[in-house]
């Protein structure tokens, strides 16, 4: 393969080297191949490898599998590592959401403690608008009163934009809570709770009301403009993804009364700002039968791998009517190297990963939709790209 | 204590919704703490008339808990808040005249 073994040592590579170059080659216990040769120079002066716009374009490939708003996979075909891992990367900790970042607390005699609270309350994911919450801006967080280096620090840059670190209608959501729980009454409720825990009722949703205080129970106080972007006619308003996250638990007496306010933040900074659950990607499985698998073998062969993977089929050159292994659907495996354990197989069967071919899985947690956050690393990316662009001429050019 | 609002590790928020998860609820999307209720409901009821109820592992296949990260959650969590919500003087009263059966 190498080219040094040819008669014509600096000769392109033949397309089947092209595709050899791209399969990481996953043997009984080892991993090899693992880095990526289609550099300028590595194959000689023959094989051109320098970055072509119109080369990328055709081998840039991009085909969903499946597109729900909370749960997209598709497959990112053409692009090197650094890039599909630099989108993942955007994905996880880079896109702006929205999210509860203060809490003021009137009153919480619940036994939850107001610090964890008002943890529990961060992590609850938020949706609204989509076009508001493009609009809003970013809320700068003066540093903690005791820190006094950071407070001088702070303060020497101060006027660069002082507007950003007062809430207003532009980087500040408003959310309320208030529940507080009571004994059920006939009056109210049409059930006398304490005659009934009396009588032995042990189920708390029947003997008080409010014990349990779920999401749904924010209430969105728009303010200024947000009343425009935030529309409760339109559905926009700024809600609970899942309305029956469970924030606590009361009995009678107890109390949450808290102000929340929700502000614009990175994953990098706080994982509750991290706009998907999971982003992941994985590399195509290869298979690739050298030698036929047949009949008893074939069907072991097939057991081998998860269902779906290799089917049976009648061979073309062999007049038995013995079944033969072939490789139906690759994307399904999972690599386990289980056939590479059997002696039968071992000399008849070659396992590997296609370098470029990104199976990508992004499950958003409900604020934007996982196919448009995709196209939102890109965009940031894009624009990474650009500032150190800028930066790097400002260096030449002495600023 | 209380069922923690996302998975520790994934921070999972979202799910594949069953027929069932629909029934349950209209909404496609859940995070660990509203898909808790769910789930104890799921392995305390019936599912036939010899009061077999269903077994872990399918009832958080419905709730759409594919990995193992969030398998766990629901797995291991010990809901120790219903025992300290006993400790409510607003309560003592009707704990004592009903002779402590709770
Ligand atoms: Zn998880």
């Amino acid at each position: 393969m190498p080219a040094h073994e040819q008669s014509n040592p600096w000769a392109p590579l033949t397309p089947s080297q092209l595709e050899q170059r791209k399969i990481v080659s996953v043997n009984p216990e080892t991993v090899s191949h693992t880095a990526a040769t289609d550099i300028p120079g590595h194959w000689g002066p023959a094989q051109d490898d320098s970055w072509n716009l119109s080369r990328f374009r055709d081998s840039l490939k991009v085909d969903f599998h499946h597109n729900k708003p909370h749960d997209a996979a598709f497959s990112l075909v053409g692009v090197d590592a650094s890039i599909a891992n630099a989108f993942r990367r955007i994905l996880l900790a880079e896109i702006p959401t929205l999210a509860i970042e203060d809490v003021f607390v009137f009153d919480n005699t619940s036994i939850i403690q107001d610090e964890v609270l008002a943890h529990r309350l961060g992590l609850i994911p938020l949706t609204g608008g989509q076009e508001g919450l493009k609009w809003l801006k970013w809320f700068r967080k003066p540093p903690p009163k005791d820190d006094f280096a950071a407070q001088a620090a702070w303060e020497a840059e101060e006027g660069e934009d002082s507007a950003a670190s007062v809430p207003s209608d532009y980087n500040t959501i408003v959310l309320t809570l208030n529940v507080t729980c009571r004994w059920a009454t006939k009056a109210e409720d049409g059930r006398d709770g304490k005659a009934l825990a009396k009588d032995g009722e042990s189920d708390p949703n029947v003997r008080y009301v409010n014990s349990n205080v779920y999401a749904k129970d924010l209430v969105f106080e728009p303010q200024g403009q947000q009343e425009k972007y935030f529309n409760e006619e339109e559905g926009n308003q700024i809600r609970p993804v899942n309305p029956d996250i469970l924030i606590a638990k009361l009995r009678p007496g107890q109390r949450i009364h808290v102000r929340c306010h929700c502000i614009k933040g990175i994953g990098a900074d706080h994982a509750k700002f991290s706009p998907v659950a999971t982003a992941s990607y994985r590399l195509l499985p290869q298979i690739n039968i050298t030698q036929p698998i047949l009949g008893a073998d074939a069907k072991k062969f097939a057991r081998c791998f998860p269902k779906g993977v290799i089917g049976l089929e009648p061979s073309p050159d062999n007049d038995s009517d013995e079944l033969q292994a072939v490789v139906k659907d690759p994307m399904k495996d999972t690599v386990s190297r289980e056939c590479l354990r059997h002696a039968e197989f071992k000399d008849k069967v070659k396992l590997g990963r296609v370098r470029d071919h990104f199976i990508f899985s992004v499950e958003s947690t409900g604020q934007f939709g996982s196919s448009e956050l995709m196209l939102d690393s890109v965009r940031l990316l894009r624009a990474k790209a650009e500032r150190f662009n800028r930066h790097l001429t400002e260096l030449e050019e002495g600023r | 204590m209380i069922i923690p609002i996302r998975c520790f590790s994934c921070g999972k928020a979202s799910a594949y919704t069953s027929a069932l998860t629909l029934r349950l609820s209209n909404y496609c999307a859940q995070v660990i703490a509203d898909l808790y209720e769910k789930y104890v409901e799921l392995i305390g009821t019936p599912i036939d008339e010899d009061g077999n109820t269903m077994p872990d592992g399918e009832a958080m296949d419905q709730l759409g808990l594919n990995r193992y990260c969030c398998r766990r959650m629901m797995l291991t969590h010990v809901d120790l808040i219903e025992k300290l919500l006993r400790y409510n003087p607003a309560e003592r009263d009707i704990v004592k005249t009903s002779g402590g059966n709770r």
